[in-house]
């Protein structure tokens, strides 16, 4: 049994995963890249060294280098938080043959769901049901997938075998614009996996993406931790995620019903450890086996504030060959949690991603809020890495409390030096539609509009006039004064609050 | 002083009387504004109201963020203004468009060569940064001329990539 945890991530994720370790007495090691020295996750384990360069292929992608500095350190496992190596079967199997635990599922539960080709057609003949696509026929080439095309129907989905976070996908709405659609689908999976295979999937229209928090022991032992809600999309990346479902809400027929075929999608791969099944919900209540993510996920925290269940704890406990401490009945969901994925993009242009030094950070704090972050004035958010620098997370009672908690923390929260969405999360806990609860998957690139009116929040033009207006007055004096520079001896400014003064 | 900010289509004209007293479309105000920490943002009481806003420099105008808000804001001098306005103003049409990288990353693809006319909306350059990828697309029509980065360049932020005439 361990008592010394290797973690093998970074940003957030890896933070989350040393106070785990510090709140079970357990000693953690960091790794870090060249461009993290300065980086909390390294500061805050017990031990940290040293993986090579910035780009992730010579650092955190390094499965030898990591698991030679497990051993060397003496550190009994290895958690891969997520994205990097969390979900590579040979990375799993290469910590087993060194004698470390992973503190994930299975390698072979990986592979089998790893490929989600594969992935489709176990479950499938679990009873799972699926989304019509190509079933697991391995590597298709494109002769074959355009023939197959027009018996599924469009509009369908190109989806990367090995993929995830919406890299290796396009939509296609029709066989002529199939071939260039495949191929620059093919091209980003090649880089994003190292794998360029793409199997087809239709695409349900009005759908939603509702997910189900998996928790399975060496026991035999499967349950499911509710729901979470995750239609909430811009090109394919998750940006809000909440827990209940407002779809699935007080229907806990049909959320015992998905929680229960989740679970019997777990165990067709024999899982162990914490994993997510995720589903498409069409209008009709009809629900659809997506691909599983055997993992632990960026999104879990809304999962812990409502079920009060630390999913991380569970996980170590799990690797360490003990038992569970719930059983499915003990499992119930109390209140509501909403998470906003604070990105570093500039919502104004683009979301295009947004680098430089964090020069200050306010943080909301108060009744029911939660922060998972790695980020701290000084530090630099540099263009290797996924732009998520912070997660927002709340709970409230119900799901209006939850909504008006976000939205003061949302306004609380001030971070300088980059750029953020925040501004689009406010206007989305703005919107009527949000509020309602009614969106699908298509809700934020079809019927959000970012700029426009359709919120409950006021027009405050002619404030905006004012600030600006004080704010080159300002700029306007102060270049002037430089140029009379050397007439006084204190600084500008300091002579500029001392006229202010005198003219009160 | 008097300015004349503009907003979208709406202008406003802002008398700065001192450092308490703002007339904004000649409604008296009493102002207390302070910038927070050498930080672009500002704390604004206006009669006892609090505001709080960022204010970014963005090309010669400015940006605030209000509450989830961005008002882009020209702020001029009325007299600036006037003389702008009597000398015809506006920026051309047929200028020089140089295509800027947004942000350091990867050139990953470049579907346009020197010399190719391309139209409004069309990929001029695919670039990877933070894992993602973004398509820079013309902002008009134009010819695409003095290219400057080929696929598998690292570009710096607002490195000059191509040029459209």
């Amino acid at each position: 049994m361990f008592n010394k945890v290797l973690i093998a991530n970074r940003g957030e994720i890896a933070m989350r995963i040393v106070r785990a370790c510090r709140e079970l007495g357990m000693q953690s090691v960091a790794v870090y890249s060249e461009a993290d020295r300065q980086a909390l996750h390294v500061r805050y384990a017990d031990e940290s060294y040293l993986l090579g360069p910035a780009p992730s292929r010579e650092s955190y992608l390094r499965a030898d280098k990591i698991i030679e500095i497990a051993k060397r350190s003496g550190a009994g496992a290895i958690h891969p938080g997520y994205g990097f190596l969390a979900e590579r079967a040979d990375f799993a199997q290469a910590c087993l043959d060194a004698g470390l635990a992973f503190i994930g599922p299975k390698p072979s539960s990986i592979a089998a769901m790893g490929d989600k080709a594969v992935a489709r057609s176990t479950v499938s003949a679990a009873g799972v049901p699926v989304v019509p696509g190509t079933e697991g026929e391995g590597a298709l080439g494109d002769d074959e997938l355009l023939r197959l095309a027009p018996q599924i129907g469009f509009p369908l989905l190109v989806k990367a075998t090995s993929g995830g976070g919406g890299k290796g996908m396009r939509e296609v709405h029709n066989l002529e614009e199939m071939p260039s659609l495949l191929h620059a689908a093919r091209r980003e999976a090649e880089a994003a996996f190292g794998d360029g295979n793409v199997y087809l999937e239709k695409l349900l229209e009005g759908a939603r993406h509702i997910e189900f928090q998996i928790l399975a022991d060496q026991f035999g032992n499967t349950i499911y931790l509710g729901e979470r809600e995750c239609s909430l999309q811009r090109r394919h990346q998750k940006l809000l995620e909440e827990s209940p479902s407002p779809f699935i809400d007080d229907d806990q027929e049909l959320r015992h019903q998905m929680g229960r075929v989740a679970v019997r999608a777990a165990e067709a791969v024999g899982y162990t450890n914490a994993g997510t099944i995720e589903f498409l919900v069409d209008k009709d209540r009809n629900f659809f086996f997506l691909e599983m993510n055997t993992r632990l996920q960026v999104e879990h925290p809304v999962t812990e504030l409502v079920t009060g269940i630390d999913i991380v704890t569970e996980q170590m406990r799990i690797a360490r060959g003990r038992p569970m401490r719930y059983s499915q009945e003990q499992v119930s969901l109390k209140g509501w949690a909403i998470e906003c994925r604070i990105n570093a993009e500039d919502p104004y242009n683009n979301f295009m991603p947004s680098t430089g030094q964090i020069t200050h950070i306010l943080q909301p704090t108060g009744p029911g809020v939660r922060i998972d972050t790695g980020i701290f004035p000084g530090i630099e958010v540099s263009p290797y890495y996924d732009s998520l620098i912070s997660k927002l997370i709340v709970w409230g009672e119900t799901r209006a409390e939850a909504i008006l908690r976000m939205r003061r923390a949302l306004e609380e929260y001030i971070i300088i030096g980059v750029r953020t969405n925040i501004p689009f999360h406010q206007t989305l806990m703005d919107s009527h539609r949000f509020m309602a609860g009614q969106f699908d998957t298509r809700f934020i690139e079809e019927r959000f509009n970012f700029n426009s009116v359709d919120s409950s929040r006021e027009v405050q033009t002619e404030i905006a006039a004012i600030f600006a207006t004080l704010v080159a007055h300002r700029a306007a004096q102060h270049s002037a004064n430089i140029i009379q520079r050397g007439e006084r001896d204190t600084t500008n400014w300091k002579w500029l609050g001392r006229w202010e003064r005198m003219h009160r | 002083m008097r300015y004349v900010t503009t907003i979208g289509e709406r202008e406003f004209l802002v008398e700065i009387l001192d450092e308490r007293h703002v007339l904004l479309d000649g409604q008296p105000f009493e102002v207390d504004f302070e910038q927070i920490v050498e930080q672009p943002i500002y704390s604004m009481l206006l009669d006892g109201k609090s505001y709080e806003a960022y204010v970014y420099p963005a090309d010669q105008a400015w940006q605030i963020l209000l509450y989830g808000r961005s008002y882009p804001a020209l702020v001029e001098q009325e007299m600036e203004r006037r003389l702008r306005m009597a000398s015809g103003g506006g920026v051309s049409e047929k200028a020089e468009f140089h295509l800027k990288s947004p942000m350091p990353g990867l050139v990953i693809g470049m579907p346009v060569m020197d010399g190719q006319a391309v139209k409004k909306g069309d990929v001029l350059v695919v670039l990877e940064s933070m894992k993602m990828q973004n398509e820079l697309k013309a902002p008009r029509a134009g010819i695409v001329t003095r290219l400057r980065v080929k696929t598998g360049d690292r570009v710096e932020q607002r490195q000059i990539m191509l040029t459209l005439v």
